[in-house]
């Protein structure tokens, strides 16, 4: 017997996940075996994944996914590649229990989760099959069937297993547009049928889990972005987030670096509508807060992507001063200089404040030892960023539509989906 | 026929006496006040952009007022369309334009139409928005004639919130810009791959295969020679029997299906299809560069292009 608490294992972001998090004491004062299993899911590979049905067991599960969450939004930013490699992970891993627990005869129970997220309609079986008013030809289920085997290496097949390759739904194809949007699904890769594509469960689960993945990231961005708002996450997360960056496959990490930022080098064509606005030059109204409170901060985290550690002092994240002086720092002097009037004539102490922001202390000749001299402030929030510098929010479609809460998750978010689109 | 270019009282004669409130689709009738419309007043571009009309009779007067050389409205509504601000949502909208046609066998050279271009970008069409029906399951679909072409505009609530990476899988499904993983299904992209890689395969002569790379001047005539045989193998979906008759080695032979791949993704442009922000002719608007109306296209089918003659043309031929 299931108890109903279980869906949480398949469904994170569902009510029955949300009630055990709610009862349960605060993510950053977990016990020990709760941060062991958070860090240790970016690991799982097999078994470990499968949860026993105890409501113990399940909490375990929900409280460490959570902890892993926000330990990754603690040492990295939205769409990192320590947040990539937890949305894979957890697409894995649900994907594996779905498999096993239609394997074990609970395929209703997944049917059901799924169901919140996925509208279905059953292929209808008879002398012919069909979906709504077409008729689909067997040869093609069958080639559908033995497709989908052959893409799992699967030779022979019992009886308990073969359900799961059998075309068996239609699913709405502009219902799976998350998935589309970030190339977790190609819609030429469908057998669609007036608007439906025709599905085997074992694709039922795949779509399922790459959108509790999607929603993984999502989540993640949005932890990142209420860290931007108090200040620094609570050490215990950190901890977390430090160990599961060291797990990072180098492969992974070294492919991923290269994808986001070729050369390292800033990405105008991905700021957001503000950050253009404040680049442009500002009037006397917002100077200080374009330039010292926004740019400064927005330009330092978007080139140096501070990830793997609890990001206090740039000095951590680069070797070379350089980048502060050219690649961060200059591109803000520019920007002050066209405002009007232009920042620094009037305010020349303002540019020490620059690297105060940056974290250098007071001073005009930032080195990297000096790192760490004063804080290094985070990007603030568009709430915030309306609140104290209004015309510099002017919020485009894609702030609107992807509800951005912070400039940089913009930046991250838009390099991540033009990396997906050119990677077809 | 002859496309000339209309003259300014040619344009201020068709605004004034011509052209009809009543052939604005409904479409953009209905959202006539939440979408942007730019103006190409001389022939230089479309530089006047941001405009917004509360009314079609506003439309009307100003067309009447400045009689444009072009006419544009959005395919996106907004709801400040005077700024271009707060986007709502956006037509799916492709655009088969003859003069860039991949393959043309009438002749013409790139960015010249003939009638017979004009036709084979309407049977393109034809065959987008079918794939758009029984594929993709969408049911407002309209045609317009934009004066060398064809745009195809999707408004099925929908589709219309998508953005351009899923565009972009749209357009790669419609136009058969994939290799598919089996090409023999009965149904489904299976089937959409193997119609444009014949309609492509079809189009190809001695000089347009030259241009695939690794394709040897025997391999070309012998591809041409087994033509028929060659797209019956298509039309089937054994496309390995296209490599024997062509003797084509395995990599020779997947650089030929790219080749023909990008050709089928040529035909239409896809980037007014992604772009959630593009303007489009407006449908009973003049293509002053061809002096031919831009309009609503209710049959396909019966589409002539003396339907879309303005009357000063007549007039002007008489």
């Amino acid at each position: 017997m299931i108890a109903p608490e279980y869906v949480a294992t398949l469904d994170p972001f569902g009510d029955e996940a949300k009630n055990l998090v709610e009862k349960s004491p605060p993510l950053d004062s977990m016990p020990q075996e709760i941060v062991d299993r958070a860090i240790a899911r970016v690991k799982w590979s097999s078994r470990e994944m499968v949860v026993e049905s105890d409501i113990e067991a399940v909490r375990a599960e929900v409280l460490s996914f959570y902890l892993m969450c926000q330990g990754v939004a603690a040492v990295s930013y939205p769409y990192s590649r320590e947040a990539r490699l937890i949305s894979d992970m957890t697409k894995n891993t649900i994907k594996y229990r779905m498999y096993d627990l239609f394997k074990r005869g609970h395929g209703d129970l997944c049917l059901e989760v799924v169901k919140r997220s996925i509208k279905l309609v059953e292929l209808e079986e008879g002398d012919v099959v069909k979906l709504g008013s077409v008729e689909i030809p067997r040869e093609d289920l069958y080639k559908i069937r033995d497709r989908r085997l052959a893409e799992d290496g699967i030779e022979t097949i019992d009886d308990r297993l073969l359900p799961q390759y059998l075309p068996k739904y239609g699913v709405r194809w502009t219902d799976l547009a998350p998935l589309l949007r970030h190339r977790r699904a190609e819609l030429t890769k469908f057998y669609l049928v007036n608007g439906r594509a025709v599905i085997t469960p074992r694709d039922l689960w795949n779509l399922f889990s790459a959108f509790i993945a999607v929603r993984t990231e999502e989540y993640v961005t949005s932890v990142y972005e209420r860290f931007s708002d108090v200040g620094a996450p609570p050490k215990r997360l950190t901890e977390v987030g430090e160990s599961i960056s060291s797990l990072l496959p180098p492969e992974l990490e070294l492919r991923e670096r290269f994808a986001r930022v070729p050369g390292g080098k800033l990405r105008p064509e991905a700021f957001p509508p503000c950050v253009k606005i404040a680049m442009g030059g500002v009037g006397s109204g917002v100077r200080n807060y374009a330039i010292t409170v926004l740019l400064t901060s927005f330009l330092s985290y978007a080139r140096v992507s501070p990830s793997g550690r609890v990001a206090n002092r740039i000095g951590d994240f680069i070797k070379d001063i350089s980048v502060v002086r050219d690649e961060i720092a200059a591109p803000i002097f520019e920007a002050a200089e066209r405002c009007k009037p232009p920042f620094f004539k009037d305010q020349p102490q303002e540019k020490a404040n620059v690297y105060y922001h940056l974290g250098f202390g007071m001073t005009a000749e930032p080195r990297l030892d000096g790192s760490g001299k004063s804080k290094w402030y985070r990007c603030p929030n568009c709430s915030k960023i309306a609140m104290s510098a209004a015309p510099l929010c002017d919020p485009d479609e894609f702030c609107r539509n992807r509800k951005i809460k912070n400039p940089l998750t913009y930046y991250f978010r838009k390099l991540s989906e033009q990396r997906s689109g050119a990677g077809g | 026929m002859k496309m000339h270019e209309a003259t300014p009282e040619e344009r201020k004669q068709f605004y004034s006496e011509e052209w009809n409130k009543r052939e604005l689709p409904d479409f953009i009738l209905h959202t006539l006040s939440l979408r942007e419309f730019g103006f190409d007043l001389d022939g230089t571009g479309p530089s006047h952009r941001y405009n917004q009309f509360m009314t079609v009779e506003k439309l009307m007067e100003y067309l009447q007022n400045r009689a444009p050389y072009s006419v544009f409205a959005s395919v996106a509504l907004y709801d400040q369309p005077s700024m271009r601000k707060g986007w709502l949502k956006s037509e799916l909208a492709f655009d088969i334009d003859a003069k860039d046609l991949p393959l043309k066998s009438c002749g013409c050279t790139s960015g010249k139409v003939c009638e017979r271009c004009i036709d084979e970008a309407r049977r393109i069409a034809i065959e987008f928005a079918d794939t758009m029906r029984t594929d993709l399951g969408l049911h407002n679909i309209v045609f317009s004639y934009s004066g060398r072409g064809f745009h195809i505009r999707v408004t099925d609530d929908t589709i219309m919130t998508l953005e351009q990476t899923e565009r972009t899988q749209v357009v790669e499904y419609v136009t058969g810009g994939v290799i598919p993983t089996d090409v023999t299904m009965a149904l489904g992209y299976s089937q959409v791959f193997r119609e444009r890689l014949a309609r492509t395969f079809k189009g190809l002569d001695e000089q347009r295969l030259s241009k695939a790379r690794g394709l040897r001047k025997s391999i070309i005539q012998k591809l041409l020679a087994e033509k028929e045989r060659a797209l019956e193998a298509i039309r089937r979906g054994k496309l390995n029997e296209l490599s024997t008759l062509g003797g084509l080695g395995p990599k020779t032979f997947r650089q030929f299906l790219d080749f023909l791949v990008r050709l089928n993704s040529e035909c239409t442009d896809g980037k007014v299809t992604i772009d959630t922000k593009r303007i489009l002719r407006l449908p009973s608007s003049l293509h002053s560069g061809v002096s031919m109306k831009c309009m609503l296209v209710r049959d396909m089918e019966r589409f002539k292009l003396e339907d879309a003659l303005p009357k000063f043309v007549s007039e002007r031929e008489s």
